[in-house]
């Protein structure tokens, strides 16, 4: 028992405080990752997020706060007051909206101006795969110009927020690169 | 249905409720003999008119262990959760439970004369709360749609009622972020909550335009300004929730009393009420940015949630400045 009780006090304290940020436009999935991240149920009812929406979740023995910034393009500008001391930045892309994809792409890159986010890992997700009309995780990085970024880890990742589909391989990507 | 009912007792706690439950029985039957009355005589007849009295027959029949009356509430609960048109209300819901009740628990209406009608009045109360939910239910689950004509016609006089005097460019444009949506198209913004938020705005903006525009004067403002749709859009998920979780009951109920059947426009007042006051209140705190949405709605909703709580909450539109 007391070597148990032990083990398990050290594992605790070798947990630690993450903290990822999750932008991207508006209507591209972000809250709903967020829930999916969280294991909530009914992901379908949900609202255009005024504000921000913040969660903790623990994963592979890491405590993850994950803010979920409004893509409205109103607060848009408020973003980089969050960005102090993040550790990963989650950047959600709607792949089946190809006329907003240059503005999603300017966007992405006023982010990797921000000095806050200097080499931050940030892992971009290809969301909507569901979708017919969706493009590739790979044209996805493609345009936005993800494969030219060479000052930080950077990933790509396919994914459906509303099943689930590649949230978890999202999660692990992140959970590695922290342990690193 | 079981559930439901007990989700409505939570601040009861479950050990007294259990307690209350076993002896209910026994305590109903010495009631009975002392007073000559049933359960629901004695509620109809001593508690006070309105969401009180409401609530405590509506307990009553849930909790009712004969038969024809577990079959009625089975029925009437049958019934509601599709929507019936108004004039087949009485004869589909009130008159059958009426009927039921006089007949198991052998009441006279030569003797108890007040009675049936008092008794209706609740059972129109509580089942065309229940039908108004399902109806609510429908229009949120009714996805936004632009090529649906109706949806876009909706849309569009939105916009004219807030902006009476600019005229829309296009149907995509940037325009419409001036009235709070997020980007060109606001037909991605409606997401979860359907054609009920673009009902509740429509209907918010045709009733009220002076108010409706007052707001909107309010939510550009550029220190202290919100994203009018968007934010009414949140505030639609709030009524939904608190339609959905009962807690609406005791402002509803109320309502009821004096306006007999409830429908769909009671909804909408409701929802202008609460876009209103959630103006105010926002106004009154002065956030920072919008980031604080979340928060300073959660504190909107407890306040609300605590008005509910009172016994005679009954909401209504305090204007100072509509035709402004």
């Amino acid at each position: 028992m007391g070597l148990l009780s032990l083990l398990r006090k050290l594992r605790s304290s070798s947990e630690r405080d993450l903290r990822i940020v999750l932008v991207g436009l508006d209507n591209s999935g972000k809250t709903t990752i967020l829930r999916q991240f969280a294991n909530e149920e009914t992901p379908q009812v949900t609202t255009p997020t005024a504000g921000f929406n913040i969660k903790s979740i623990q994963s592979n023995n890491l405590n993850l706060n994950v803010w979920d910034l409004g893509g409205n393009s109103k607060i848009r500008p408020y973003w980089k007051n969050y960005f102090e001391n993040t550790d990963v930045l989650i950047f959600v892309v709607d792949s089946s909206d190809r006329k907003r994809m240059a503005e999603s792409t300017s966007e992405f890159n006023e982010l990797l101006k921000d000095e806050k986010l200097q080499n931050v890992p940030i892992i971009v997700l290809a969301n909507k795969q569901d979708l017919n009309s969706s493009m590739k995780a790979s044209e996805v990085a493609e345009i936005i110009g993800l494969v030219k970024l060479k000052d930080r880890e950077w990933q790509i990742q396919a994914c459906s927020a509303i099943d689930g589909t590649g949230l978890k391989e999202a999660m692990d990507w992140i959970c590695k690169c922290m342990k690193k | 249905m079981k559930n439901q009912y007990h989700q409505d007792m939570l601040p009861l706690s479950n050990y007294l409720n259990t307690i209350y439950l076993f002896f209910r029985p026994l305590i109903k039957w010495f009631l009975h003999r002392f007073t000559n009355l049933c359960e629901l005589q004695r509620l109809v007849y001593g508690a006070p008119d309105g969401y009180r009295r409401y609530k405590l027959v509506e307990r009553s029949l849930y909790l009712s262990k004969r038969p024809q009356i577990k079959n009625l509430v089975y029925c009437l609960n049958e019934i509601t959760s599709h929507c019936i048109p108004e004039s087949l209300i009485d004869a589909e819901i009130t008159t059958r439970a009426i009927d039921t009740i006089l007949n198991v628990k052998k009441i006279k209406p030569k003797y108890h004369p007040g009675f049936s009608d008092a008794f209706g009045r609740c059972i129109d109360g509580i089942y065309t709360y229940k039908m108004l939910e399902s109806y609510v239910e429908k229009l949120r689950l009714q996805q936004y749609s632009s090529e649906n004509f109706e949806h876009e016609q909706k849309l569009l006089l939105l916009w004219n009622n807030l902006m009476p005097n600019i005229p829309l460019e296009n149907r995509i444009t940037k325009q419409w972020q001036q009235i709070g949506f997020q980007g060109d198209d606001p037909s991605t913004d409606f997401r979860g909550m359907g054609i009920l938020a673009l009902d509740n705005l429509l209907f918010f903006s045709s009733e009220y335009s002076g108010t409706a525009r007052h707001i909107l004067s309010h939510s550009q403002h550029p220190k202290y300004g919100y994203t009018l749709a968007v934010v009414g859009i949140n505030i639609t998920h709030m009524a939904w929730r608190l339609l959905k979780s009962g807690q609406a009951k005791s402002h509803f109920y109320n309502l009821s009393r004096t306006h007999g059947y409830l429908n769909i426009e009671h909804f909408h007042q409701f929802y202008c009420y609460l876009l209103y006051e959630f103006d105010s209140f926002w106004i009154k705190l002065k956030p920072n940015n919008l980031m604080e949405f979340n928060n300073v709605q959660e504190r909107f909703e407890k306040s609300i949630v605590k008005s509910t709580e009172k016994e005679n909450c009954l909401f209504k539109m305090n204007l100072s400045v509509e035709n402004v």
